[in-house]
């Protein structure tokens, strides 16, 4: 009886007490005791060491750096802090650690394959608002796909840093020594098979010479058009049209006398006329190949993605994002931060000498002076018309969880049928029925 | 019989304090459970993190609560629940605004620590239970609770909410580790419900046996009634009695007044025929004095009566201000017997109660008649003044006197009636007769002003 039946005033203290809880509980929630405590503004950024696009790289703090002297020569009140020496394969945990122990940094980096999982657990602030105050930033200085990246259901979480599409790498010296003429940029995939066919004809002279490397299920079943998994890769539809004439088009590519290859250096070989390749590893390659000036005796360039019979020519962009944390304290400071990383020209800039792939930014990736400098600097041509053409054709590759182990599901499906003989739609029909199975398995 | 009833009520308390404990044990247990889950969680996140693990448990629960969070939420969540819960309501909006803040809290309570059987939907189902409404509404709380209870115990909140998936952390230990705290936690639910069970038939005992004392109340309720009753009556015969003494009062007044008034003319008038009869032979001419002196004496006794009459209606006194009915006593008097009658009041004779009223003017009336009819005064002097907090009447003629002082009727009802007040009165009859009355004065001296407006109006 200690605890009830008290006088009625002692009512309200209890319910205003209770009601000071509850506030206290929401303020717990909102963080406000990191408010409290906090002195002068900090800005954490969570950054991983090398590079994303798994090339080698010296230069992994440079561009950020750069980045934070110049937003701290525009916000001296504001310091900028980063943790050095994250490897890209500890990143994410990392950043899990962080979200945890409720020390997320403000404004972080997303790989495009995490940006799914940051997403579900509400790790990233939505930043429509940003966008929509601010007058200095503009979404149409972005190539429009990679804006997609950090976009879900019309709300912007992440602003693209860098990205990188993926390519069709052609050996020139080869094409021409067998007199074949490359298409134009919206060439299909008969174009590709043609020249295929006619570089894999063996003559007498020539030595082992092969039409395509690499070329896979993925970059067929983008070219055509497929869309495979829905949001969240809980369902897979492997019984289109467009798969079937993936499939047919793939297994044409392996049936010519010099189809398939297995060493993957064969395009450096110089004996193999097409691979596909992101943009990244193209200037890595290059780079580091007109620096030593002896890798490869022939002369490589790119172009787009040969069009499916019922596609386009689409190439499968990489996107690296900026996204700023749900909890930051300083939001408009981390909006501010992410702007410098993503719409200084200046900044966007140091990606063509510090990195590997190309600016999100139209204006900086197609500038011609930009592309003089590369020319001379690195011998990296860039092509405005073709790598506009792909970008703006290019497609956002949906990630999701246990991707890997579901595309090697999807990867063996594609195979095994090559393999088989038997009819494809009824292959692809019990094919279909496998992955489901095994995407139930995996929830 | 008190005895007795001390009895049953520790017997009351006892069963009272049976069921407030096991809803306090319920409380503690709850409380336990809340502690115990949300420690283990917050201490197996904490280990995910420890073993670099961090991000296969983010991408497999969704989690995005910072780990110490959980516990601390949870508890002050508990708390405010508490404080809710031990708030006494007074009526149905009161009741129905609590379980809707109680509710609230439990949701929050079961997102934040995923406690997947929300046995504390059973410490508000317990809470309503305690309080004093009727059944069929109690059922609709009931039906209703089991409703929000079963929301909450399918997995439909889990699919829209993003609640902390407990078994999900909980692989952090190894495999034994873990069936022995879910174990841990099944047996405490299961406690918890016993203790529910427990409480619920506790408490329809007690108020089984509230019940029972009710009707005991009630019976002893009528009982004392009944008595009541019976006082009432003999209360009415009372009054009865001293009714029928009032009317025995009154008829001994009127016998005295008609011994004052009628009597005494009639008394004269036959003595005074008497004479007459005896001297109409003897002397006519002075048989004619005679009778002219009769035709007075008879005359007189008509006013007398005429005033009695007067004086006896009550309202004779009450339509006049007391003074004026004095004044018109002594204009009455002085028009019809040619006394000359001095009046003389140096104080104001407002604010005294009907009876006092009564006993002056009668006391003023009683003597001028008196000083006329025995003492054959042709003057007489009232004077009224006021010493201190006595009122004193002074009541003096120029009669004949008297040197033994015979106590008749009315000078023994004068002082009946002073006597009555607390009023003393004096008489002396050696130069004429004077008699002196002195009533104690029982109000105050003011508001004199206002009382002469009322009696006006009264007029």
């Amino acid at each position: 009886m200690k605890f009830f039946g008290e006088k009625r005033i002692r009512r309200r203290y209890r319910l205003i007490l209770c009601f000071v809880l509850m506030i206290f509980v929401l303020l717990l929630i909102n963080n406000f005791h990191k408010k409290v405590y906090e002195r002068k503004k900090v800005l954490r950024v969570g950054v991983f060491t090398g590079s994303y696009w798994n090339r080698y790289n010296g230069n992994s703090y440079k561009i950020l750096n750069d980045a934070i002297a110049e937003y701290e020569k525009k916000h001296p009140d504001v310091s900028v802090e980063y943790v050095n020496g994250i490897t890209r394969d500890n990143y994410e945990e990392w950043l899990a650690e962080k979200m945890v122990l409720g020390d997320m940094p403000d404004v972080f980096f997303v790989p495009s394959g995490d940006f799914n999982i940051f997403l579900n657990i509400g790790a990233m602030k939505n930043l429509n608002g940003f966008i929509r105050k601010d007058k200095d930033f503009s979404e149409s200085k972005f190539y429009e796909k990679t804006l997609l990246c950090g976009k879900n259901k019309n709300s912007q979480y992440a602003i693209p840093y860098e990205c990188s599409p993926t390519m069709m790498m052609v050996n020139e010296t080869l094409l021409n020594q067998n007199g074949i003429m490359l298409a134009g940029k919206d060439w299909t995939w008969s174009d590709f098979y043609n020249i295929c066919e006619k570089v894999c004809v063996r003559t007498s002279t020539s030595i082992d010479q092969y039409g395509t490397i690499n070329y896979g299920w993925k970059d067929a079943f983008t070219s055509n058009k497929v869309k495979l998994f829905n949001k969240n890769a809980t369902k897979c539809d492997f019984t289109g049209n467009n798969i079937y004439e993936s499939i047919i088009f793939l297994e044409r590519l392996s049936k010519l006398p010099q189809g398939r290859v297995t060493s993957a250096t064969d395009f450096y070989k110089g004996i193999v006329a097409f691979e596909p390749m992101l943009f990244s590893t193209y200037r890595s390659y290059k780079a580091r190949d007109f620096g030593t000036n002896n890798y490869t005796d022939f002369e490589w360039k790119y172009t787009t993605m040969p069009a499916g019979t019922s596609g386009d020519n689409i190439s499968r962009l990489d996107t690296l994002c900026v996204a700023m944390s749900d909890d930051t304290l300083n939001p408009d400071a981390a909006w501010d931060f992410i702007k410098v990383l993503t719409c200084s020209d200046k900044i966007q800039k140091e990606i063509f000498d510090y990195s590997e792939g190309l600016s999100p930014l139209r204006e900086v990736t197609e500038d011609d002076d930009l592309s003089k400098y590369m020319r001379e600097e690195y011998g990296i041509v860039l092509d405005k018309v073709i790598i506009s053409e792909v970008m703006d054709n290019a497609e956002v590759q949906n990630r999701f969880q246990n991707q890997e182990d579901i595309e090697a599901e999807v990867g063996n499906a594609v195979n095994s049928i090559l393999e088989a003989n038997s009819n494809i739609q009824m292959e692809q029909i019990i094919w279909n029925r496998r992955i489901n199975d095994y995407l139930k398995k995996l929830k | 019989m008190t005895f007795e009833r001390s009895i049953e009520a520790s017997a009351e308390d006892r069963i009272d304090k049976v069921s407030d404990k096991l809803f306090e044990l319920m409380l503690l247990f709850n409380g336990i459970i809340i502690i115990f889950n949300t420690l283990i969680t917050s201490h197996a996140i904490y280990g995910f993190v420890k073993e670099g693990d961090a991000f296969s448990l983010i991408t497999r629960c969704q989690l995005n609560i910072v780990y110490w969070k959980i516990p601390s939420i949870a508890i002050m969540l508990y708390i405010g629940l508490l404080l809710i819960l031990s708030i006494e309501c007074h009526n149905h909006i009161e009741l129905i605004s609590k379980i809707w803040i109680e509710g609230m809290i439990v949701c929050g309570i079961v997102i934040i620590t995923g406690i997947t059987y929300n046995i504390i939907v059973l410490l508000i189902f317990a809470d309503v239970m305690r309080n004093r409404i009727d059944w069929k509404k109690k059922l609709i709380y009931i039906v209703g609770l089991t409703i929000f209870d079963l929301l909450l115990s399918s997995s439909l909140p889990a699919t829209y909410l993003n609640i902390t998936p407990v078994s999900v952390i909980w692989t952090y230990y190894r495999k034994d580790i873990s069936s022995a705290l879910s174990g841990a936690m099944n047996m405490m639910f299961l406690i918890n419900v016993f203790i529910f069970i427990l409480y619920m038939v506790f408490l329809t005992l007690e108020q089984m046996s509230e019940k029972e004392r009710i009707a005991m109340l009630y019976k002893e309720l009528s009982k004392a009634n009944a008595q009541l009753e019976d006082a009432n009556k003999r209360l009415e015969e009372y009054t009865e009695e001293s009714v029928r003494a009032a009317e025995t009062r009154e008829r001994n007044r009127f016998a005295q007044e008609i011994h004052d008034t009628l009597g005494h003319a009639l008394t004269g008038i036959v003595t005074g025929v008497e004479a007459c009869i005896m001297l109409m032979d003897i002397a006519p001419e002075a048989t004619k004095e005679q009778l002219k002196a009769i035709e007075e004496v008879a005359r007189q006794g008509i006013t007398d009566v005429r005033q009695s009459v007067k004086a006896l209606r009550p309202d004779a006194l009450e339509r006049l201000a007391l003074e004026d009915a004095i004044l018109k006593i002594v204009d009455e008097t002085q028009r019809s017997t040619g006394v000359k009658i001095d009046f003389e009041c140096s104080t104001s004779l407002m604010n005294f109660s009907q009876d006092e009223e009564e006993a002056i003017y009668r006391i003023v009336q009683e003597s001028v008649t008196n000083a006329i009819r025995h003492g054959k005064a042709t003057e007489i002097k009232i004077k009224i003044t006021r010493e201190n907090e006595l009122l004193k009447i002074n009541i003096k003629d120029n009669g004949i006197g008297c040197g033994k002082i015979h106590k008749g009727f009315g000078l023994h009802h004068m002082e009946e009636r002073l006597n009555l007040l607390n009023g003393r009165l004096e008489y002396e009859g050696s130069d004429g007769f004077t008699i002196n009355a002195s009533i104690p004065i029982r109000w105050g001296n003011s508001d004199e002003d206002g009382n002469i407006a009322e009696v006006k109006d009264n007029d």
